[in-house]
């Protein structure tokens, strides 16, 4: 897993609305047993992939995302605004999967900016398995 | 769910305490390592009095809440969330959810869910009419 950077320093002004509608090269994710199982220890769940490990999946691509110069998101003023997993099918331990992000919308609002991630999940047949949704929450400067 | 949901019905309340170190377990698990939620200098310097739990820590116990009632994680076919409120280190989360509806054709049931906390006296919704959607066969 690559650490996304989060104190990395950003643009000051708001994110350019320029770059909705951008996608970027899809990544591989596996679903590891290891992290399944740590993530299940989390919760005190005792089979399966939980519903929100999906998570996982989206922070592998979302590094790509964060550096785009183009975007100018500043990430150490981010909060997660909301969340939607839509699931074709339970995924499947040790499957790898592709991940394939863009950037649904970028909106200001009340001197926040708000940015919507969609991530299309896809399995090794080239079906698509599942789609995370993320709304990010840019908090305006003061 | 050992019988038939029916719009109405509450699902059991699943609670847990907030601590430091489930908090740090779930960003090595789920790989969210923003030092808002690991480093207190930080929470302040942006504003929070100290760290507070993922969003999505507080959704993972809310799908733990919903996977304790519907039996099955494979079973949530549909899950949201909007974020409300913060979760700081020691508050207890309440995962609740109630059965909006349910669709006989598709085999499915959509809860409408939450998750509370109590602070000051006062009840917050870190989480707020959030929907997930079962598969019951």
């Amino acid at each position: 897993m690559t650490p996304i950077c989060p104190t990395r320093l950003g643009s000051l002004g708001p994110m350019n609305p320029g770059a909705e509608g951008t996608t970027y090269p899809e990544v591989t994710f596996v679903v590891d047993p290891a992290r399944v199982a740590a993530f299940r220890k989390v919760f005190d769940q005792e089979a399966g992939v939980p519903p929100t490990f999906l998570t996982a999946a989206e922070f592998a691509a979302l590094p790509a995302v964060l550096a785009d110069p183009n975007l100018a998101l500043d990430f150490s003023r981010v909060l997660h605004g909301s969340q939607e997993y839509d699931y074709r099918r339970p995924l499947r331990e040790g499957e790898s999967l592709r991940v394939a992000a863009r950037i649904g919308s970028i909106r200001q609002k009340g001197g926040n900016g708000f940015m919507t991630v969609v991530m299309e999940i896809f399995g090794q047949d080239g079906e698509l398995a599942a789609t995370a949704t993320n709304v990010m929450i840019e908090r305006g400067l003061e | 769910m050992s019988a038939p949901p029916r719009a109405g019905d509450q699902i059991p309340e699943l609670r847990r305490v907030v601590t430091r170190e489930d908090v740090k377990a779930y960003a090595d698990a789920g790989g969210d390592q923003n030092p808002l939620h690991q480093d207190d200098a930080f929470a302040r310097r942006v504003g929070f009095p100290g760290i507070l739990a993922h969003g999505m820590f507080t959704m993972g116990h809310l799908a733990a809440c919903v996977v304790a009632w519907a039996g099955d994680p494979a079973a949530v076919i549909r899950m949201t969330a909007s974020f409300r409120a913060p979760v700081f280190m020691g508050e207890e989360l309440v995962a609740g959810g109630r059965v909006r509806s349910v669709d006989e054709a598709a085999g499915t049931a959509t809860l409408e869910t939450w998750v509370t906390v109590e602070r000051d006296g006062q009840t917050e919704y870190p989480i707020r009419r959030g929907e997930a959607v079962i598969r019951r066969r």
